[in-house]
């Protein structure tokens, strides 16, 4: 049986919702998540996916990954911590095996970490659900050992799950998922058993599509993102918004394009009323403040 | 219930450090702080890809960028990047003799039994003279035996190294494509650093079977040949990512006191254009500006970093 439409949520006009309000009367919650990955040199295949557009070792694919990792990430953490925005990190969880230096420095600055499965190279596409679990399971044990962290959000590696993992995804105490990318605000998300939430991420307002898939200049990159925020800071004077600012320090952290993050975090934080927060943070205040009125007006048929 | 095979979930190489043993991880605020010449905070490397594309290159596994990407017989590809060889890098040898620049030449070695007018004319101009392989329709992959791999490197070192004799220390695989041989056949031929990985800024050591290579930066995500070709950018999007990279590595090596590299990738056949060459004066002419920078061959800067990172 295929699936005709994810089915996960309902219908929310933009129009008529409740009111969303953030702490301290921000209009904005922004929050930047950037994706912290180790693609593998000799991956396993898998039959939806091939790992590497180039025969096994893509070192062109591999390399330019590395650098990531290498000095992307540093020179990426360092310009937030300059301007005093946390990370909530997409995190390939074997980067706590391979590189523990790097969740170290996470660590030291307050990031959150959640999962984005193992590796980027290993798809969820064709796991059964025993599977899938014991990838969560692992994952929140590895990020539990190497950070203290309990694991509370969710992005499949490549945004590559099946038909259910996102009702695995609640019964394994996942609180908030970011496969789905249907909404500037968070929403609840319907599963089989257990509670999920939505919030939002981007592939609009996301390095690898815009520099990487739709060859954006740097200058212009960061023109993007100040264009979102600026949209979102606006309308959240009605009803708080939320604002994603995905990155991967393979691409944001090269000498040419730092800047751009400058850029765009020094305009952020001169704006008074947002809220800059973690995905953890969003989630539990939406879930505490709101979920339940957006459920009531949902099954009110969104009057 | 079915699902993946069971070893989709085994990570055989899920360990400290990197998933294989070419080189062992390092950040960069770890790597060990350089001096560049005259306390040079940037040393400038000008890395020219001379490239020779034959009309009748394999089209598999994939094309290299640049390649034929029109049917065969493609003049429009052909002609287009021999213009280079023939045009536009005498405009670059140009423009960096103008102003005492040197400049690496990352040279398919065919180019030295095709050309060799154009062979004196680098020499003439102190060139340095990289391997990039034979010519740009031999690419390195796993689907290459090893036996034909060994010989398209021995061959290619031949060739240039009959013309240019021992200088010839650098290699770069063509498309930054490479068979799990590759490297070990490279230091096998008596290359000494390697330009294929674009994974940092800094030099690293990479270890093969056949002896060590030093792994010198060269990026393919800012380059002429990506930015202008392959994402379609205009050419000042291109100066001008070149000199906001170099102004980051600059501020770089104020703050650490450690040496950085501007590796600056340009392709004759782009930016030698005459509506391009303009842009790339003004660009070294914004570099220069910049001041307290060392003007090197990737040579030069592999055998400066070695010097301060013995072992």
């Amino acid at each position: 049986m295929t699936l005709s439409e994810p089915g996960h949520y309902d219908y929310m006009p933009w129009r008529r919702r409740p009111r969303i309000t953030w702490p301290n009367g921000a209009r904005i919650a922004f929050w930047v998540a950037p994706n912290i990955e180790h693609y593998e040199l000799d991956p396993p295949p898998n039959a939806r996916r091939m790992p590497w557009p180039r025969p096994q070792p893509d070192v062109l694919g591999y390399s330019w990954r590395d650098y990531g990792n290498r000095v992307g990430f540093w020179r990426m953490a360092d310009i937030m911590a300059r301007h005093g925005v946390r990370g909530s990190v997409s995190l390939n969880v074997a980067v706590c095996d391979h590189y523990p230096e790097i969740i170290e420095r996470c660590c030291v600055l307050d990031w959150e970490l959640f999962s984005h499965g193992t590796y980027n190279t290993r798809y969820f596409y064709g796991m059964n659900e025993d599977q899938q679990r014991a990838v969560i399971r692992e994952n929140r044990e590895t990020i539990k050992r190497a950070s203290g962290q309990e694991l509370d959000g969710w992005l499949t590696p490549a945004i590559s799950n099946d038909e259910t993992t996102q009702h695995l995804l609640a019964e394994e105490g996942i609180k908030y998922t970011l496969d789905m990318l249907h909404d500037d605000q968070p929403t609840p998300i319907r599963v089989r058993s257990g509670h999920l939430i939505s919030i939002p991420y981007s592939l609009e307002i996301n390095d690898v599509p815009l520099l990487a898939m739709r060859n954006t200049p740097p200058e212009r990159f960061a023109a993007i993102c100040k264009a979102q925020f600026d949209q979102l800071y606006e309308e959240g004077a009605e009803s708080g918004t939320v604002m994603c600012m995905p990155l991967h320090p393979f691409l944001i952290g090269q000498p040419h394009r730092i800047k751009a993050l400058d850029d765009v975090l020094r305009h952020v934080v001169r704006h008074d009323k947002v809220w800059l927060a973690t995905g953890r943070e969003i989630a539990a205040w939406y879930t505490e403040h709101h979920l339940a009125e957006a459920q009531s007006w949902i099954a009110a048929g969104s009057p | 219930m079915k699902g993946l095979p069971e070893d989709y979930l085994h990570y055989p190489r899920r360990q400290r450090g990197m998933d294989h043993d070419i080189y062992p991880f390092r950040a960069l605020p770890a790597a060990k702080p350089v001096t560049w010449p005259n306390g040079a905070r940037v040393a400038l490397c000008i890395a020219v890809h001379m490239g020779h594309f034959p009309m009748d290159m394999p089209l598999k596994p994939f094309i290299a960028p640049g390649g034929m990407e029109r049917p065969y017989p493609s003049y429009w590809d052909y002609t287009l990047r021999d213009y280079g060889n023939r045009i536009g890098v005498y405009r670059l040898m140009k423009s960096l003799a103008a102003r005492s620049l040197p400049a690496t030449a990352l040279l398919s070695a065919v180019l030295a039994r095709r050309y060799p007018a154009l062979m004196d004319d680098l020499a003439s101009a102190q060139w340095e003279i990289s391997c990039a392989g034979l010519d740009m329709g031999r690419l390195h992959h796993s689907g290459v035996p090893l036996d034909e791999e060994r010989a398209t490197v021995q061959e290619a070192a031949s060739l240039l190294r009959a013309r240019f004799g021992t200088a010839v220390r650098g290699w770069h695989s063509p498309a930054h494509s490479e068979s799990s041989h590759t490297l070990r056949l490279v230091a096998e031929a008596g290359f000494s650093f390697t330009t294929g990985w674009a994974n940092d800024d800094m030099p690293y050591v990479m270890t093969t079977d056949a002896g060590r290579l030093i792994c010198m930066p060269l990026s393919q995500d800012l380059s002429d040949q990506r930015m202008l070709h392959q994402q379609h950018l205009a050419t000042e999007d291109f100066t001008n990512s070149i000199l906001t990279a170099h102004e980051t590595l600059d501020r770089e090596a104020q703050e650490t006191g450690s040496g950085r590299i501007l590796v600056v990738p340009v392709t004759p056949w782009l930016m030698g254009v005459p509506h391009r060459i303009r842009a790339f004066n003004a660009m070294l002419d914004g570099i220069m500006a910049r001041g307290s920078i060392w003007p090197a061959s990737m040579g030069q800067i592999a055998d400066h970093w070695r010097a301060q990172n013995p072992g």
